[in-house]
Formats: structure tokens, sequence, C-alpha cells
């Protein structure tokens, strides 16, 4: 415990003696801390929309305009017979304009288009989600099917949940190698930084770490100052950005729920502080492994 | 250790007279009684043996610093070790302490074998041999309390103990009135004290000192020889590498000689004279 208190003391010297490169490296510990931890609320939130779309799994099957109601009664009733279906329903052409005409924000443009450009569909509702794959493959393959599909291809006409997720994947997975791209380059950044910082430091005590070694202080000893100094930079950096991210929760996060109300971003307070904890470890990780590489090269014990 | 406190003992019963130096050096520690000069017997396990060792320097591949050194300094010894510059007296100093590492050869220092000591165990052992080095290796923004105090706080040791044992070494070494100065505000010989104090506060058997007067004019060094011999009298063993030579010759201790890294000379009562 004293020698704890000793440590302490001993990093808040070196804190005021080399105070820029310490408001340096805590700066780039914060800002590198910062966006791992938007990176991960945007993760949560992505995630939160892949589970809702996942949940609503429901297949649409557009039909050809020239597509008789004869034949579109046969492939409905084949698709009732199917495993997993819950309910089959159909929406015409015209309904599905009005369902457009609604969603949409700007009605004018539905009038503007002067023709019904949106084709008629089948809604297919499953009781388990987990068929969804099934389902859709079966409904491709039918001869019934392919006769009144919208595009030539029965796939193509096909919309399913699984699908949209994919699309949902392929933008995000762009996010995630950038996002990730830009960690690892603020995350040596850091550790270039608090590097740097510790060099100072020890080289600001080099005649007392002499002394030290020659009295017969033990090696744990004379790394911990600098140790706890790399951690004490770390852990600042990790609360000023856990600080950051709560105020852009309270403040940023109810006005983009509002603004977009058809995606589902309402996220519990325990996912974030399950955030602020791996940042807070990931901070003392930078920090005490950058502070280890310097010592590895300037502090011979 | 226990023999030579068993023969001072011995030797404190029979000559009464030796009582006056015994008093003096008393405050270091009482159960040490003082030792007569004559009375060292060369016997036990030595604090430091040499056997064979040779040390070259990479960057000097054809002439060793050491070459086959081999010697014995048994506890409560005074031992001078002399040569011209560059004869290796550093390069022993350095070996003691595990600073450096023989290219061959093993050394022992109070029955620990130095080559196959782990590096974790090296502080350990420092903490038994108390250095005095020519440029004092003072901390220039510490106070002589603080100076010392630093060597006990590193190892350590608690605050009582801190309390106690500073101011009594510094009376030791005669510093009493000089605690809050800073190195700069002293002079070269109470620098020296101070780093002796430093170096014996921790109790250690054995002090090394590299050149302790080499900074100094002739009467300071001999107020600093005669602390370690008072330091010596309370059974700690010492070892000074010095090119002082009427510091020697006055003091008829034994004179180990080094040139150009060969032992030329080992010899009881010896005098500085490379020339004899």
């Amino acid at each position: 415990m004293h020698s704890l208190a000793y440590f302490f003391k001993q990093s808040l010297q070196g804190f005021a003696r080399n105070l820029s490169t310490t408001l340096g490296s805590i700066i780039t510990i914060f800002l590198s801390l910062f966006i791992i931890g938007l990176f991960l609320v945007g993760a949560l939130v992505v995630d939160n929309i892949v589970k809702s779309v996942e949940s609503e799994v429901s297949i649409t099957a557009y039909v050809k305009d020239d597509a008789s109601s004869q034949q579109i009664e046969e492939v409905q009733t084949f698709i009732r017979g199917l495993d997993g279906v819950a309910e089959v329903s159909f929406t015409t052409k015209e309904e599905a304009l009005e369902k457009f005409r609604n969603m949409s924000s700007n009605a004018a443009i539905v009038d503007e288009l002067g023709g019904n450009p949106l084709p008629a569909s089948i809604n297919v509702e499953l009781s388990d989600p987990q068929q969804v794959q099934d389902v859709a493959n079966q409904i491709e393959q039918s001869q019934a099917f392919a006769k009144i599909a919208d595009e030539d291809n029965p796939s193509d006409s096909l919309k399913y949940g699984q699908r949209t997720v994919e699309k949902l994947f392929s933008v995000t997975n762009y996010l995630r190698y950038i996002g990730i791209a830009l960690i690892i380059l603020l995350v040596f950044i850091a550790l270039v930084f608090i590097n740097n910082t510790i060099r100072l430091a020890i080289m600001a005590r080099r005649k007392e770490i002499a002394i030290m070694r020659l009295v017969g202080a033990s090696n744990g000893f004379i790394r911990g100052p600098f140790l706890m100094e790399g951690a004490l930079h770390a852990i600042i950096g990790a609360v000023l950005g856990i600080g950051c991210i709560e105020l852009l929760r309270n403040f940023a996060l109810p006005r983009l729920q509002s603004s977009l109300t058809f995606l589902p971003i309402e996220l519990g307070f325990n996912s974030f502080l399950m955030i602020y904890l791996i940042l807070l470890v990931a901070g003392l990780i930078i920090g005490l492994v950058g502070s280890a590489l310097a010592m590895r090269r300037y502090l011979k014990v | 250790m226990t023999e030579a406190t068993n023969q001072g003992a011995r030797s404190a019963r029979r000559s009464a007279d030796s009582s006056q130096a015994a008093r003096a050096t008393a405050s270091l520690s009482a159960a040490l009684p003082s030792l007569e000069v004559d009375d060292i017997p060369q016997q036990g396990n030595p604090v430091i043996s040499f056997d064979r060792v040779s040390k070259v320097y990479p960057a000097q591949p054809n002439r060793p610093a050491l070459d086959n050194i081999s010697l014995q300094i048994y506890p409560g010894e005074f031992v001078f070790l002399v040569g011209h510059s560059g004869s290796g007296k550093s390069t022993l100093v350095r070996l003691i302490i595990r600073e450096l590492k023989p290219t061959s050869g093993t050394i022992t220092i109070a029955n620990e074998d130095l080559g196959s000591m782990r590096n974790w165990r090296v502080p350990y052992l420092r903490r038994n041999i108390g250095c005095v080095f020519q440029d004092f290796k003072l901390l220039p923004n510490k106070t002589v309390f603080e100076n010392v105090s630093f060597a006990l706080e590193v190892i350590g040791k608690n605050r009582n103990v801190i309390r106690t044992q500073v101011p009594e070494v510094l009376r030791l070494v005669g510093l009493q009135d000089k605690l809050d100065k800073l190195p700069d505000q002293l002079s070269g010989g109470e620098a020296q004290r101070v780093s002796i104090a430093r170096a014996i506060v921790n109790r250690p058997p054995l002090l090394v000192c590299d050149e302790p007067t080499g900074n100094l004019d002739p009467q300071t060094s001999r107020g600093i020889m005669d602390l370690l011999e008072r330091i010596n009298r309370t059974g700690t063993t010492v070892l000074v590498a010095t090119h002082d030579r009427e510091m020697v010759d006055n003091m008829r201790r034994r004179v180990i000689a080094l040139d150009r890294g060969h032992l030329t000379r080992d010899q009881q009562r010896g005098v500085y004279g490379f020339d004899a």
C-alpha cells in the first residue's frame, strides 16, 4: 500500500514535469477511445435494426401485371400448403399504390408518375421465422409462380427479410472496415504518444533511477511509477471519452430517435454501461502497453 | 560474518584500551564491538571471492580489462585496491555489484554465485553492498536527509525505521547539523560523507568505494578515510579502490594492486608503490 502511494505521487510529479506531452497522450487516448465508443454504439444500433428486421420475416412475391386471377389463386393455394406458412394475402396494384402514397412523405410524386409502376404482390406471413429460406426456395422453384413472376428470374421477384438483412450487412461491413482502420491508426498514435511521454519521464528521472538501482530498489519498485503514469493517462483519457459519449447519449440520441422514428435505435443503459467498461479496459491496456514498451527501450533494470 | 564477530568479541575483552574507538562507533551498532587491525583473521567464508575472473569489453577484444584475477576478501577486512587509471579497478567494483558480468571465471559474494544469480535477485544483493563513488551521486533537488532516506524508502523500509536510522547515520558521519541543506550547499567532503551515510544507512556487511577521495583535497580525504576506518571497526568489510598514494602508505592495510588487468601484488599492511 505504501509503495502504491509512492508510485502515485511520483507519477503526479511526472505529469507536472512534462505537461504538454502528458496532455498530448491523454488527448490521443481520449480521441481513440471516443471513436471506438462511437463505433460500438453504432454497431449496437445496427444489431438492433437487424434483429427487428429479422423478427418481421415475411415474404413478398411480386406478380406480373398480366397474371390472371386464377393463376394467382393457384399460387396462393400452393403457398398455403407449405410448412411454416401462417397466412397468405394478396395486394393489388391499386392497393400497393395507395400504401406507397401513405408511406411517402411527398404524395405529389405519386400523382406526377401518371401510370401505376408498382406491381401486385402476394404476401406470405410465416409462423416460424427460421424457415424463411426454405419457404422462399420452394416458392422460387414452383412452376406456377415462375409463370406469373414479375421479373423473368423468379428469385428476383421474391423479397424477404433475409435479403434486407444481407443488404444492411454489406453497407455496415464497409463502415466496419473504415472504423477498424481508424481505430488501429488511433491506437497506434496513442501508443506512440504514451511511449514518448514515458520516455521523457524516464529521462527526467535518470539520476534517481541510477541511485535506486545502486541501493537495491527492486525492479518492480523502479518500474511502478512509470506504469502508474501510463495507466493514469489512460484512465483520464477513458473518462473523458466516456463523458463525451454520455453527453451524446443524453442530448443527441433523443433527437436522432425523434427524427428517425422508423429505425429502432432504442438502446438500454446497460448496453452503454458495457461499452464504458470496454473503453476503460481498452484504455488501460493501451496505457500499460505503451509505458511497458517505453520501459523496455529506455529503462534497463 | 559470525567468525569475525566472535573474534571481535574476544579481542574486545582482551584489550580494554580499544574501548575508546568502540564508544565512537557504538551509535552505529552496539552489537558489533570493535576490532583491532592485527586481529582480523583471514578465515571462514570470504565475503568476496574471485576465481580466475576475466573481463573483456567488446570494444577492446585484445586487451582484457581484468585478466585471470583470483582473490579472497574476508569478513571485517579493510582492503585497498590500487592501480593506475585503466588498470581495471572500476571494472572490478562493477563486477562485485553485478553491474557487469565476467567474461569467464566465477565471482562469489557471501556464498552466492553471481554467475547463476537471477536478474530479479540482483537488487537484494545490492542491499547488502554499500557503494560510494567519486562523483557522490547525490540528488540535487533533495536535502541531505532526503538523499539518505531515499535509499531506505526505495527498498520499502517503513517511516519509523527511516526516522530513527537516518539521523543516527548522519550523526555518525558528522553531518547532524546539515540535515536540511541541499547538496550544492555542501563542500566536497560533506557531500562525500552524505553519500557514505547513504551507503551504510541500511547497515550492509560490505562497503565498496570507487575513488571516494578522487575529488577531495588531502586533508578532507584523511577525514573520509578516518570515517571509513571507523565503519570498518564496526565489523563492516571495506574495499576501497583508489590511487591516493599518501592515504594507502599511511594506513598500512591490505593492498591489492592491479596493473593493466593483472593482479600484480596482494600484501598485508602494504604500501602503494607500484615501482617497488
